[in-house]
């Protein structure tokens, strides 16, 4: 992979750190303004926001696995919820701060994911999928029932992380968050890990004849994807300030993967871009239909359906494929950035690594 | 064909099938001679029932491929029917006791639901998954899996959208006093199931390897372009087994409608539990889900009857992991292989 | 003719492998189809035998045309595919992949007269009747495979490189079946890679290079023909 360097451009050097293309940061910033603008400054819908950007936040996390090596994390959420009861149960017990809580429950996730690394490491696809979905259902399991720690069903209470009524400050937080962890795994997966976790997902024995060392670069993909999880996690409890064993289902997992898959496996960005208008759209349906209940849940698993079978690239599939290829010069760099190539680790390049191994 | 050599038997014993199918007869024995004898009933009937659902989930996967993740929705589907089947028959019963419905409702019930089971099963593969099939092979075990995914939001929440989420359930099947085996008392509903699930499990078991249908469909599990190339159609054996393994899946669903009221997540469970299965018996192996439907719920009995109520998901699924590390390819090997996972 | 091919495209996805190939076979013929790897031999018998679509191009057989038939509606023509891999059903013993090759017909009595040929064929399988196809040796599972194919009572046989992964010893045994078939009246089309031992036992020949048919003509002659020793041995 050759180095384009950025052009002199301090703004598009800035960018390309931020691994951000123009359009892409006036999108964030246009985020960044909705709740000063009516109708968004409302309470209800900044909620709705908070709860779409954390979706994109994990869709983001879980397509680290999921679309660079190949193998869907099942039991994510639950590891989401083990960063969450971490912190919440410290913050309950010892009185640590929330802020120190979400790393500490980001280290407990880490050291699951080090662990459903490791005993994955000899499993293909969906004996691994569905490993960790094992070890979901068992920690669900664990947090029903160990009630003198997490009070069970009934709910674990918290505080919230900041005390004003408004939620707000809330959205501004787990959108920083957001992009901090879009910045961390696209850095990660810019470099040429990304292209050695490409190649094992396409083909692990071939990978590992090429000279990539699968164990270490799954273990690594796995830690990380279930650190961040985990820190999300943290959020979660001290943003809805209560904490059920419900957190942790597999419906939650599906939810974020059909983000996630929706928005286009592999290309981290995709999932966040549509989790805000998909989100916010599920709970249009579900509040002004509110006779109807599940109406909004078979919405979307149709469209799942509809998107693994007739476009299973997803969003950003149909966005590079009519935009990113344009001969518009403006368009061109709205989308591309100042480096002028799309910047993501394309398939082929993988198959390439495959069929020439590094020496 | 039914010697028994020495040498074999020694063989059979030391491998991971005959350890633990060892481990888990002297586990329900010690258990039985401990606690009474209900641990062994209950395990036993429940799986019964078990069987039925991941035979199902083992054939999907062993001849299409499909790592199935609806297939506790096709229980639910079983639920449902069975219960605006009964209802109906049922206030018809509670007026002409005698009739002949009363020995006869359960029955038509339970094949009703497997006939709209195995009708959704066509359906979801005219649907979905032959689209899938049309356009692209490509990685189709994580595609077909995604799709699952979303066929089971769909039918979850589909019911609760046209059947409400409330708790569907009647009573009971059969009236009469239960039986007595060993001295435990077993409902005539539980009996019943138990027996049904033999007798399908049995027919089931004759089907696939007796008749030239059966061995058309393993024979697509084990080759597909084999068994294109002796002529055999290929969407015909799809459709079948799907519709089979859906059928399979409601009639657990029916039978056991007095224990599990229709709700539109009530095939989460059986899904688990199936999943469980599948994994330790080896995916795609249908006779060893039988086996292994058998152990889980021993062990699921076990955990509730030691540890308490509520542990049947730590316990199962930890043994499962520790057993899928040292054995990722299940306990019983692959007995009907499909293709491979790539 | 049984066979005609006409102007045949065929490939993968967006890769053409086949390009304007014609061929036919008679009935009673024993045809080779020779050349070197990568050439399309294999691709087309996989076309001709339903399994890959053609991009272009006709496939008459018996005068009907089978080019997009799937492979089942061409197995039940009367065309018989044995592919290198031999896609055998491993985990089916040998008596029961037998039968699953007769699969299509449902005459019983014809089925028992079709046993009989293929065990008196290859007297190695009635030994072996019980054992599992995936346990065998390489030898016995291209025996099993012929015999599947021949099961069906088929009128044109396709044997896909019958020597690959053999023992020379194994090899000759099985071209000795092959020879037998053929003096029973059998049609065989054969690719092969071994282009000496090929063009010695079968009657007519094609020389296929890049998906294009170069030559064609009588065996004897094509193993005299200059470009092919140059080409297939290096002469």
């Amino acid at each position: 992979m050759e180095k384009t360097t950025p052009s002199g451009n301090p703004l598009d050097r800035l960018l390309d750190l931020l691994c951000l293309t123009p359009l892409g940061i006036s999108a964030l910033i246009l985020l960044a303004l909705l709740p000063l603008i009516p109708p968004f400054n409302q309470e209800y819908l900044i909620r709705w926001l908070i709860s779409a950007a954390f979706i994109a936040a994990l869709s983001i996390a879980f397509d680290f696995t999921a679309g660079y090596i190949g193998i869907v994390n099942f039991g994510y959420c639950a590891i989401m919820g083990l960063g969450g009861y971490t912190s919440a149960i410290l913050a309950d017990r010892i009185g640590l701060t929330p802020w120190l809580g979400m790393l500490a429950g980001a280290l407990a996730a880490a050291v699951l994911g080090f662990v459903i690394g490791i005993v994955t490491l000899r499993l293909r696809g969906i004996f691994a999928a569905c490993l960790a979905w094992f070890f979901g259902l068992a920690l669900m399991g664990l947090a029903t029932k160990l009630m003198w720690l997490t009070r069970g069903p009934l709910g674990l209470r918290v505080d919230r992380l900041f005390a004003s009524s408004s939620n707000v400050s809330f959205y501004y937080l787990i959108l920083t968050m957001m992009v901090i962890i879009y910045v961390i795994t696209r850095w990660t997966t810019r470099t040429k890990m990304g292209l050695a976790f490409k190649a094992i997902g396409q083909n692990m024995e071939a990978a590992r004849t090429s000279g990539i060392n699968p164990v270490f670069y799954r273990i690594v993909n796995f830690t990380l994807s279930c650190m961040l999880a985990g820190w999300l996690g943290g959020f979660y409890a001290h943003f809805y300030g209560i904490l059920t064993p419900d957190v942790m289902a597999t419906a939650k997992t599906v939810e974020v993967l059909a983000v996630a898959y929706i928005g286009g496996r592999g290309s981290l960005w995709g999932g966040a871009v549509i989790a805000f208008p998909f989100i916010c759209a599920m709970e249009l349906v579900r509040s002004s239909l509110s006779n109807l209940p599940g109406l909004n849940l078979v919405i979307y698993g149709l469209l799942l359906m509809a998107v693994m079978i007739y476009y299973p690239g997803g969003f950003a599939q149909f966005f590079d494929t009519y935009f990113r290829r344009t001969r518009s010069r403006l368009l061109g760099y709205l989308v591309n950035g100042g480096r002028n190539r799309p910047d993501a680790i394309s398939d082929r390049q993988a198959a390439a690594i495959i069929s020439n191994p590094i020496r | 064909m039914w010697k028994i050599e020495p040498d074999r038997l020694l063989r059979w014993l030391k491998s991971a099938a005959g350890i633990s199918i060892l481990t888990a007869v002297a586990a329900a024995a010690m258990a039985t001679m401990d606690r009474g004898p209900h641990v062994l009933v209950n395990a036993v009937v429940m799986g019964g029932m078990l069987a039925l659902v991941s035979m199902g989930l083992a054939l999907v996967f062993g001849v299409m491929n499909i790592p199935m993740f609806a297939h506790g929705e096709y229980f639910m589907i079983g639920t449902l029917v069975a219960y605006y089947v009964f209802t109906p028959i049922n206030t018809h019963i509670s007026t002409h006791p005698d009739s002949m419905l009363s020995a006869l409702g359960p029955l038509i019930t339970i094949v009703a639901a497997m006939l709209v089971g195995a009708i959704a099963g066509v359906a979801s593969e005219v649907l979905v998954f032959s689209q899938l099939r049309k356009r692209s092979r490509e990685n189709w075990v994580m595609n077909s899996f995604l799709l699952t995914v979303g066929l089971s939001v769909v039918l979850i929440n589909g019911h609760q959208l046209f059947f409400g989420a409330d708790f569907k359930g009647i009573v009971r099947f059969w009236s009469g006093a239960p039986f007595s085996i060993l001295d435990v008392f077993i409902s005539r509903d539980r009996a019943m199931a138990f027996f049904l699930a033999v007798l399908v499990v049995l027919s089931f078991w004759l089907f696939i390897s007796y008749t030239r249908t059966g061995r058309a469909i393993r024979a697509v599990s084990q080759d597909e372009t084999g068994a294109l190339m002796v002529g055999i159609g290929l969407n015909g054996i799809l459709m079948l087994t799907m519709a089979l393994s859906c059928a399979l899946a409601a009639v657990a669903g029916a039978s056991l409608l007095f224990m599990y009221p229709s709700y539109p997540s009530v095939g989460l469970e059986p899904l688990y539990m199936a999943w469980f299965v599948v994994i330790i018996a080896g995916l795609g192996n249908v006779l060893g889900a039988v086996v292994g439907a058998f152990i889980v719920s021993l062990l699921k009995v076990l955990t509730v009857e030691y540890i308490g109520s509520g542990w049947d998901f730590v316990v199962p699924s930890a043994l499962i992991i520790v057993i899928l590390v040292f054995k990722p390819s299940g306990l019983f090997g692959s007995e009907v292989r499909g293709i491979l996972d790539k | 003719m049984l066979l005609e091919v006409k102007n045949l495209n065929a490939g993968y996805g967006f890769l053409q492998i086949l390009r304007e190939v014609s061929l036919t076979v008679d009935r009673g013929e024993y045809v080779a189809l020779v050349g070197p790897n990568g050439a399309g031999k294999s691709t087309t018998l996989r076309t001709i035998a339903g399994l890959l679509r053609p991009m272009s191009g006709e496939i008459r057989f018996k005068g009907e045309p089978i080019e997009g038939l799937a492979g089942n509606k061409v197995a039940r023509q009367g065309i018989a595919y044995v592919s290198e891999a031999m896609n055998l059903f491993v985990n089916m013993t040998v008596q029961e992949n037998l039968s699953m090759g007769a699969y299509t017909l449902r005459d019983k009595g014809l089925r028992k007269d079709r046993l009989e040929f293929v065990y008196a064929l290859f007297p190695r399988l009635v030994e072996r009747q019980n054992q599992l196809a995936g346990t065998m040796s390489g030898g016995e599972r291209k025996m099993l495979a012929i015999g599947r194919g021949l099961m069906s009572d088929p009128e044109l046989l396709l044997v896909d490189e019958p020597s690959f992964g053999l023992a020379p010893q194994l090899t000759e045994s099985v071209f000795e079946s092959l020879n037998a078939l053929k003096k029973r009246g059998m049609t065989i089309m054969l690719v092969e890679q071994n282009v000496t031992k090929a063009l010695a036992v079968t009657d007519r020949g094609y020389v296929l290079e890049n998906g294009r048919i170069e030559l064609e003509g009588r065996s004897r002659e094509l193993a005299c023909n200059d470009h092919v020793r140059k080409v297939f041995l290096g002469v």
